[in-house]
């Protein structure tokens, strides 16, 4: 068990490598703001979209972008109402009057946001973690950063665990965990000091073990598993880094 | 050959008055299981740390005295460089999990990935100790899914992998039923037959009594034993000092049970044969 | 004191994947032994009696009061449950605090709380550590703190959890005088353990746990006499039983004393 929320798959995304999708993912997102209108925002939105449904997850995106929805529509009210530059109107109910200028620049912010959405769950779903971490070890990041990135994915759902075994120690000592706001407040210190040092033992005592298996050698790490990147996956890279490149220059010249 | 040489350790940890080690020394040879018991805070854990060099490098203090273990001067040595010859396995099978792998195949390259093995070769020893330890059906299980006796298996496993001389268990299977602390003393025994020098940490007096070649007992950080387990077991002084000693040992002594040489049965078998044996003076 | 009475109990934590399988008795004052392997239902069990775990079918009555009708913590009033594990609830920074945790939730006064609390240390032989630190004690003396806790609950029933693991013989000693003194005051001792000496000597009852069911039910010779059940359950018995048995000895005596009386009593 642990917290991630990558789903497996033998799609041409899932394929990838872990560094070809991290970049999918940080040029799609500079993209967003230095991409002109809304035409080439809705384009990007759709290769976007177009990759998660590849990856066969795009039903499972569907309850995230609506959950930020509602932040769109915060977008489209209030600059509606009220953005400075508003002049003609568009859509008047009762009291309230929207304005073009207005709803039109609501568009281009929720266009902002599903698109930086859209692609960092194309990281998010479809890039194992850990295979994205070996992936950043092999070219240079500290091996110990990358087994702290990992190690934390398992250990919090571990630590879950372990609050329950806490609840039900102090609950057996006659300690009240239902009520009250109050009640359930007075119950904090108990269950998060032993929470912290059984972590905080754990965690010299994992120290330990880690050291005599060579942890702080600070020798080049080998890897078990070999990288494989798939030929496509260079034409990929290719064609994200270029358009990032004609849209700055568009940027420039336009 | 003498694989293990330890010369007057002393040791004392930051921030504590009174030393953990008060001028321990003795010597294994290559191929012997030892035992080492003694009551708790008696620096049992301290000693078989103290191996692998996490005493003194991991926990700073004063240290004195010199060990010797695979031909590595400890002392001069840094702990990855000492555990390329020396294997500790701890007490929780839980804290000796990675964290960072998601099957038990993956969970022994761990070290061997540290430690810049050659992946022909990582994949090797990967199935020699994984079947070795009876693990290679459980290959893709995620670590944490496993038995405790099974997780301590796999401790042992990984630290297997990186093909030390010498195998140093801190009281192993505390945290095991008995099913389980039969399979890790198993192990540990194939593994002694097969020419690894072991020494376990342990208060399982009777099962180190069955199994070991020497026993060394420690007390408040001095070394009061060492020598065969019936000779160990054999001394009045033990049970005062905290000690443990096999249960059918007390009760040979108390019935007067000896054997020729002196000491007295320590394992069941050799207490029946005595049992047996004055039964029958009584019938004749 | 208190009667446990266990009526065809029936437990899961997941649909489908049962934990206990149909478990009836009943346990009067005295004290009661739960060996069995790891998993066989054990610790799940005992939860079962301080209501932590409330039965999937069947019921548990402690002194005729149903563990559904009540909150744990009214519960705890009756069964003392000592964990495994003494960092799953030590948080106070001084024993004493940490012993007086339970009389206080208890809302007993202040007062009476800290006798309480004394008298317990006193009763496992930690006199004099009131105001350290826990964790300034070893690990084996933070298990017998934990101990203290349950035991200045006065608790008519006292559940240990693997007391015995990591202790040495004086530990082990210590933990067995507790035991025998609360047997003497009338209460309920039930314990889980793996240490086969430590049940011989001062559990009077066995239950043999085995998945999910009671493989066997007895006094502690009757139990440690059958090796065959016990190896079935990945249990053998302990040193002396086997001995005594070996020699023709059955029942088999248990302890290093009642074997040199039973072998002194033949000559």
């Amino acid at each position: 068990m642990r917290l991630s929320l990558y789903v497996p798959g033998n799609s041409w995304v899932h394929r990838l490598d872990p560094l070809t999708k991290l970049i999918m993912a940080v040029v799609a997102v500079i993209l967003v703001f230095v991409l002109p209108g809304y035409w080439a925002s809705a384009a990007l939105l759709a290769v976007s979209l177009g990759v998660l449904a590849s990856g066969g997850v795009l039903r499972r995106s569907v309850p995230v972008f609506l959950g930020v929805s509602l932040i769109a529509i915060t977008f489209f009210v209030v600059q509606g109402l009220v953005y400075p530059g508003n002049q003609h109107p568009a859509l008047t109910l009762g009291p309230v009057t929207f304005y073009q200028e207005g709803l039109l620049l609501g568009l281009k912010l929720s266009l902002r946001l599903y698109n930086i959405l859209a692609a960092t769950l194309v990281l998010i779903l479809l890039t194992n973690p850990s295979d994205l971490v070996e992936s950043l070890v092999r070219r240079g990041v500290p091996s110990r950063f990358g087994y702290v990135v990992v190690a934390v994915l398992q250990m919090i759902p571990n630590m879950a665990a372990t609050t329950g075994t806490i609840m039900d120690a102090q609950r057996s000592r006659g300690m009240e965990t239902e009520g009250s706001l109050w009640t359930r407040m007075r119950a904090f210190i108990p269950l998060m000091g032993p929470l912290v040092t059984s972590s905080l033992i754990a965690t010299e005592e994992r120290a330990l073990a880690l050291e005599v298996r060579g942890f702080s050698g600070n020798r080049k790490p080998t890897f078990l598993h070999e990288e494989v990147i798939p030929p496509y996956a260079w034409a990929v890279r290719a064609l994200y880094l270029a358009a990032l490149i004609l849209a700055i220059a568009g940027r420039w010249i336009g | 050959m003498t694989v293990i040489e330890v010369e007057n350790l002393r040791y004392r940890y930051p921030q504590q008055a009174e030393p953990a080690l008060d001028g321990v020394s003795f010597s294994v040879q290559q191929g012997e299981f030892i035992g080492i018991i003694g009551p708790n805070r008696s620096g049992k854990s301290t000693l078989c740390q103290a191996l692998v060099g996490l005493v003194p490098h991991f926990y700073k203090g004063a240290i004195g005295g010199k060990v010797m273990v695979a031909g590595l001067d400890v002392h001069q040595h840094q702990v990855w460089e000492v555990c390329q010859r020396v294997g500790l396995v701890f007490q929780s099978p839980f804290t000796q999990m990675s964290g960072a792998k998601f099957t038990v195949y993956d969970e022994v390259a761990f070290g061997l990935e540290n430690q810049g093995v050659a992946r022909d070769e990582m994949v090797r020893r990967i199935e020699r100790v994984l079947r070795l330890l009876g693990l290679w059906e459980y290959r893709d299980r995620n670590p944490f899914a496993l038995s405790g006796g099974q997780m301590q298996r796999l401790a042992i496993a990984s630290v297997l992998a990186l093909e030390p001389e010498v195998l140093v268990l801190d009281e192993p299977t505390s945290q095991l039923d008995p099913a389980g602390t039969s399979e890790v003393f198993a192990a540990v025994s194939d593994l002694c037959r097969q020419g690894m020098t072991v020494v376990m940490a342990e208060h399982k007096v009777d099962r180190i009594a069955a199994r070991a070649d020497r026993v060394l007992v420690l007390h408040e950080g001095k070394s009061i034993a060492f020598g065969p387990p019936r000779q160990v077991f054999a001394r009045e002084d033990l049970p005062a000092l905290g000690v443990a000693i096999p249960p059918v040992t007390e009760v040979c002594r108390r019935l007067g049970w000896q054997l020729p040489d002196g000491t007295y049965p320590v394992t069941v078998a050799e207490a029946v044969q005595m049992g047996g044996a004055a039964r029958g003076n009584h019938n004749s | 004191m208190a009667t446990i009475t266990v009526e065809n109990l029936h437990f899961h934590y997941t649909p489908g994947v049962p934990v206990l399988r149909g478990i009836t008795l009943s346990i009067q004052p005295g004290t009661v032994a739960i060996i069995g392997q790891n998993g066989a239902g054990k610790s799940t069990f005992v939860r079962l009696l301080n209501g932590l775990l409330k039965p999937v079918e069947g019921y548990v009555q402690v002194d005729g009061v149903d563990t559904r009708s009540v909150s744990v913590a009214t519960m705890a009033r009756s069964v003392g449950l000592v964990f495994q594990n003494p960092g799953d609830q030590l948080f106070k920074s001084r024993v004493l605090d940490e012993v007086m945790f339970g009389p206080l939730n208890l809302k007993w006064p202040e007062e009476k709380a800290r006798e309480r609390a004394l008298a317990a240390l006193r009763q496992v032989g930690l006199e004099g550590v009131e105001e350290k630190n826990p964790y300034d004690l070893g690990l084996a003396e933070r298990k017998l703190v934990t101990v203290a806790g349950i035991l200045a609950m006065d608790t008519p029933v006292v559940v240990l959890d693997e007391p015995t693991i990591a202790q040495d013989r004086d530990g082990v000693l210590r933990l067995g005088e507790v035991v025998t003194s609360l047997r003497q005051e009338g209460r309920t001792v039930i314990t889980i353990t793996h240490d086969m000496d430590f049940v011989a000597r001062y559990f009077e009852r066995v239950l043999v746990f085995q998945n999910g069911r009671v493989l066997l039910d007895g006094t502690a010779p009757e139990v440690f006499s059958r090796a065959d059940i016990l190896s079935a359950a990945g249990l053998e018995p302990p040193q002396i039983a086997q001995l005594s048995m070996a020699l023709g000895m059955n029942p088999p005596a248990l302890t290093v004393e009642e074997f040199v009386e039973l072998m002194q009593q033949r000559t």
